[in-house]
């Protein structure tokens, strides 16, 4: 029996190489992602394991503020610890180091790297002690004056400057013009994973950065003979409450898991894609084996004839299945390997520089491809296996294999996955919580395959109806590509559900993308009564200097402004309805001054004052103050990177879209966090004023930050829409990748079709059917597949998209937007995609030897 | 390439003797060295106008490559085919299936029609292939020549074999063709099915002016016919005037010997 199964592997490798070649790129994508992670997480271990390699200890704050988005925040701690950590014995050198926000302009005025979406750009001192700098000198020499910077190589390259140069920083303070005296390294990179480094001296820095007085660690190096260990006890036994030190090596050990976790982000990121993929590729697997063992129903019924018997059947295609599986995730790991490199390239163009290494494919990575790929071909395999050994003996006698029509167990069991799919989605996007993902992606998951169950009930009579104009426009080739579209629904519903998983995402992003814009636009002109917006560019680090606040505030024309900070603070709430977790009480708070707020926003009060907020007043938006139980009168222990405050809520407000969960005043802002950065500045023209005039003016006024940009509201959402389309692109460019798959398995069928179809197409040509016509008729079959499976993915796109927005109406996306051009350009590529697939099996079809093909069994 | 001059149809009954297809010294020869087969070994032959001739031949004999040939549907080695005036071996093979789908019709022994096309569309193809309008009065008639005027908007699977043949019958017949060649139109059914479509041949031959060459080795089909070929090792041995079953036989014996 395992002869016969290799003879048949044998005899058709065209088929063998199309249907793996579904499981090739899903398995590319996979261990491309892994491999990618593999690489980037050595590099970084190596990088890390290097720069600390002098030193030996690190004093530091125990306070630690977690932030909503991931990156923690440690409080700094007193400059004139330095002396106590000097005086301790075993302490060989000791060093404090001082960072802080620091966007590098060219001479030239240009902003380095990308300020929206890129790595970071940070300042720090130049470390004098040489165990204890990670950096290199690689050019020049280091900063000695208060006007010298050294900068990453990299920062220099990117930017197109040199030593000798003039650049200007922008910090928490007046821009600054600094000399470049020198290149750096980090390790052997030129720029620590792509972010753009500022280092000037330290007194340089303690002004730029710093809390006066405060510095943000100090780094130790022990003396010869004492251990880690030994200093890190020394030092304890001597620091205060507050401050402690840690051993080098737990703070390698941290950072790289702190990599770790902003790596895995976009790991599990890649990965979605990769199991969509897939997950598409198990549909077209599946479909493969269907047609394929009905196309061999008299072989296998000779076999069975002969004494196989059932399981035998079964085991037969299911090492096909194995082999199939194992050689193609091979390919596909190979492939991977080199997949890895253009994703990160494309993460690049999203703005997520990774330094580049050679390529690291671990055993745990290669275990995973092929295992996941094997499985995926097998369990796809497991249904049509189980259908061929279910073939009686007496089917070799009969000469025509024809379809059972779809029974109604079919459309029972159907409608119930779809339904379970559909609670799950609901139940997922309404929950919330960690189980979240899981229920909306296990649910889309269901509702592809309730509708792939269900599609041969309805396929034929759906072909049929999208297909009717063919016959009136193409003749009597329209008519045979029609009816070839309806004659197998099965075959013809699952390769159109795998394009309709493809086009399903495609078509809910687009939704999703378009409702986001359209909730923001209608957020801005419901509740923004202002009239232009000052757009740092930047959003969790970084933004521009209080300066430019303060001169906007004066100028001509302005009748209100504010600059808008955003602060991290873990809050201790009375009730709070988020799972227990490091970061939950982790609250995002906006900070702004209050008395203009009002009159440039609309905060839709509820109770007290949102208006005049003292320092240590908060409002809360009125949902959050239900869930969490507070009140006005209430008071919230609040931890602050620069120690801990007790808020007191005076108010309430329903504008969360807005202004967010969390209201405070600058002088809040001012007293609790370490940088003053406003990440925006809004204004209100005064009445009688020109907006562009008064736009004009602020131009000129924000020119030393040519980060920032002086928008007005309709300026202002056309930037809003572009960040989102940047992120678009990125998904589209991924889920691409499950749509070419879905049109792999388009044409994988139709070339099958073609096959079962030789004698068919032999009598046409004989009496007169041309080449071209039946190139065209294998060539509208494939038009109509791919428009179906696209018109099924559209409608559950618009319905995922539907669910989402009912989800996160609460949340800010208030407006559904149906996005109708994208969609009919979906539709339209659809078409065209569908004549692509059908470019090969059509020349097959239309290269069909005459005489052979009416002489054929 | 006009078709109009030497169109036969009903009424147009040309002179006998002119012939609708002939060939001259046809060779044909599959593989090479040791494995080569001469199918054809240089025939020489023609089919006359508005006449039923049966090619008769024990298997391997090359009778349905002789058909093939004339047919357009496969190349000579060496010879020339004619269809009137038309020399099949210089056309290209666009210009062949133009000149089978205009000029010829074809009915084969089994998996005549296109399962997902009706009778009635079956009927039309090679008409709506070419973008013709089919002449509704000669359909009506070919339709009720061949009985199946119920029976149009059935798809094959929905009819008996007798059924299929008979539309088959109807789409040779129905774009009024020079000539029809019929492979074996009757292998596959029964008797009574098989003469009901001999019969109609017969009919359109002696009514409608028909020219139909069939490929059989049923000395019962053969006669129907109004001449017999016989041909053997690639070459015609034989030929008989209007033959009938019994000495048909009696001549398809002696290739045993």
């Amino acid at each position: 029996m395992l002869t016969a199964t290799l003879r048949s592997l044998a005899a058709h490798k065209a088929r063998l190489a199309m249907t793996g070649l579904a499981v090739v790129l899903g398995v590319a994508l996979m261990s491309g992602t892994l491999v990618l992670t593999d690489t980037v997480g050595r590099t970084f271990d190596n990088l890390f394991s290097n720069v600390y390699a002098g030193t030996d200890a690190v004093v530091r704050s125990t306070e630690v503020v977690k932030s909503p988005f991931g990156q923690d925040q440690r409080a700094p701690i007193p400059a004139d610890t330095l002396a106590s950590v000097i005086a301790t014995p075993g302490v060989a050198e000791a060093e404090p180091t001082v960072t802080g926000f620091a966007q590098i302009i060219t001479p030239s005025g240009e902003p380095v790297g990308d300020p929206t979406g890129g790595a970071p750009s940070f300042g720090a001192n130049w470390g004098l002690v040489t165990g204890l700098n990670p950096f290199t000198i690689a050019e020049g020499e280091p900063p000695t004056g208060p006007d010298d910077v050294v900068v990453d190589r990299a920062s220099a390259t990117k930017g197109g400057f040199g030593i000798g140069d003039t650049v200007t920083l922008l910090t928490a303070q007046a821009p600054r013009p600094f000399t470049v005296r020198g290149l750096a390294t980090f390790g052997d990179s030129d720029s620590p994973a792509g972010a753009s480094v500022s280092l000037v001296t330290l007194d340089v820095a303690s002004e730029l950065f710093a809390v006066p007085g405060t510095v943000n660690e100090i780094g130790v190096v022990a003396t010869g003979g004492t251990s880690e260990d030994e200093v890190v006890a020394a030092l304890s036994a001597r620091l205060p409450a507050g401050i402690e030190a840690v051993t080098a090596a737990q703070r390698t050990a941290e950072d790289q898991s702190a990599l770790g976790q902003a790596l895995g982000f976009f790991n599990s990121f890649l990965l979605v894609f990769a199991v969509i993929a897939l997950v598409v590729g198990a549909f077209i697997i599946y479909n493969t084996f269907s047609i394929v063992l009905a196309q061999r129903t008299r072989e296998l019924a000779l076999l069975r004839a002969v004494g196989a018997t059932r399981r035998q059947v079964t085991l037969s295609v299911l090492t096909e299945a194995l082999a199939v599986g194992v050689l193609a995730s091979l390919v596909g790991l190979g492939i991977g390997a080199v997949t890895s490199i253009g994703l990160r390239s494309l993460l690049g163009a999203a703005g997520i520089d990774i330094p580049s290494t050679s390529i690291v494919v671990s055993p745990t990575t290669a275990a995973i491809a092929i295992g996941v790929g094997t499985m995926i071909t097998l369990a796809a395999a497991v249904f049509p296996a189980l259908r061929a050994s279910r073939v009686p003996p007496i089917a070799a006698l009969r000469t025509v294999a024809v379809e059972p029509k779809p029974p109604v167990i079919r459309i029972v069991v159907g409608i119930g996955i779809l339904g379970l799919g559909v609670l799950n989605l609901v139940g997922g996007l309404t929950q919330g919580g960690d189980t979240a993902l899981f229920g909306v992606g296990g649910g889309a998951l269901l509702i592809f395959i309730g509708v792939a169950v269900l599609g041969p009930a309805f396929a034929r009579p759906a072909v049929r109806l999208l297909a009717w104009p063919l016959p009136r426009l193409r003749g009597i080739t329209g008519t045979l590509a029609r009816e070839n579209a309806a004659r197998n629904p099965r075959r013809t519903s699952t390769t159109a559900a795998a394009l309709m998983i493809g086009v399903a995402l495609v078509g809910f992003i687009a939704i999703f993308a378009a409702s986001a814009k359209a909730s923001i636009d209608q957020i801005i002109d419901e509740s923004f009564t202002g009239d232009l917006i000052i757009d740092s560019g930047q959003f969790v680090a970084g933004g521009v200097s209080t300066d430019l606040a303060a001169s906007v505030k004066t100028a001509p024309g302005v009748a209100a402004s504010t600059g808008v900070r955003f602060l991290t603070a873990n809050l201790d709430l009375p009730e709070s309805s988020a799972p227990a977790g490091p970061a939950s009480n982790a609250a995002f708070i906006l900070a702004a001054d209050t008395t203009a707020l009002v009159d440039i926003t609309d905060p839709q009060p509820t109770a007290g004052r949102v208006s005049d907020l003292g320092l240590n007043e908060v409002a809360v938006a009125s949902s959050v103050a239900e869930s969490a139980g507070l009140a006005v009168g209430d008071t919230v222990p609040a931890q602050f990177p620069t120690g801990e405050r007790t808020l007191s809520v005076v108010g309430t407000f329903d504008n969360r879209a807005l202004l967010g969960d969390w209201v405070v005043d600058l002088a809040t802002a001012d007293a609790a966090a370490v940088d003053r950065l406003d990440v925006q500045v809004w204004v209100k023209v005064a009445d009688g004023a020109s907006v562009t005039v008064v736009q004009e003016e602020l131009k000129v006024l924000a020119a030393p930050w040519p980060t920032a940009d002086v928008l007005d509201l309709s300026e202002f959402k056309a930037s809003q829409a572009e960040q989102f389309d940047q992120i678009l692109n990125l998904v589209y460019a991924l889920l691409g990748l499950a749509v070419i798959i879905a049109l792999v398995g388009i044409a994988n069928t139709l070339a099958l079709s073609v096959y079962e179809r030789t004698r068919e197409i032999g009598l046409m040509r004989a009496v007169g059917m041309e080449r071209r016509q039946v190139r065209a008729v294998v060539r509208w079959e494939s038009v109509v597949i791919a428009v179906f499976g696209t018109l099924l993915g559209l409608v559950i796109g618009l319905f995922f998209g539907w669910v989402m927005v009912l989800a996160l109406s609460s949340q800010g996306l208030g407006v559904l937007s149906v996005p109708v051009p994208t969609l009919v350009v979906v539709m339209v590529l659809a078409g065209l995609a569908g004549v692509v697939a059908a470019l090969l099996p059509a020349r097959r079809a239309g290269r069909l030897d005459v005489l052979t093909a009416i002489g054929s069994e | 390439m006009t078709t109009i001059e030497s169109t036969t149809g009903p009424g147009t009954d040309p002179q006998p003797p002119v012939l609708a297809a002939r060939a001259f010294d046809a060779v044909k020869v599959y593989g090479t060295g040791d494995t080569e087969v001469r199918a054809l070994d240089g025939v020489t032959c023609g089919f006359e106008r508005a006449r039923f001739t049966a090619i008769m031949g024990p298997s391997g004999s090359g009778k349905s490559t002789l058909m093939h040939c004339v047919a357009g549907l496969d190349s000579l080695t060496s010879g020339s085919v004619f269809l009137g005036d038309t020399d099949l071996t210089t056309l290209r093979e666009r210009e062949l299936t133009e000149l089978r789908r205009d000029r010829i019709g074809f009915v084969f022994q089994a998996f005549n029609l296109v399962p997902t096309l009706t009778a009635a569309e079956n009927i039309s193809l090679p008409m709506d292939l070419a973008g013709r309008k089919p002449d509704s009065a000669w359909m009506d008639e070919v339709v009720r020549t061949v009985g199946l005027a119920d029976r149009l908007g059935h798809r094959p699977s929905e009819l008996s074999g007798g059924q299929q043949q008979r539309v088959a019958v109807a789409r040779a017949l129905a774009s009024q063709p020079e000539i029809i060649f019929a492979d074996e139109p009757t292998g596959n059914l029964d008797s009574r099915s098989g003469a009901e479509i001999l019969g109609f041949m017969r009919r359109a031959v002696d009514e409608l002016g028909q020219t139909i060459v069939m490929v059989t080795h049923d000395p019962v089909a053969a006669g129907y016919a109004d001449r017999a070929l016989f041909l053997a090792d690639g070459r015609i041995v034989d030929e008989m005037a209007a033959p009938n079953a019994e000495r048909v036989l009696d001549r398809m014996k002696r290739f045993g010997d």
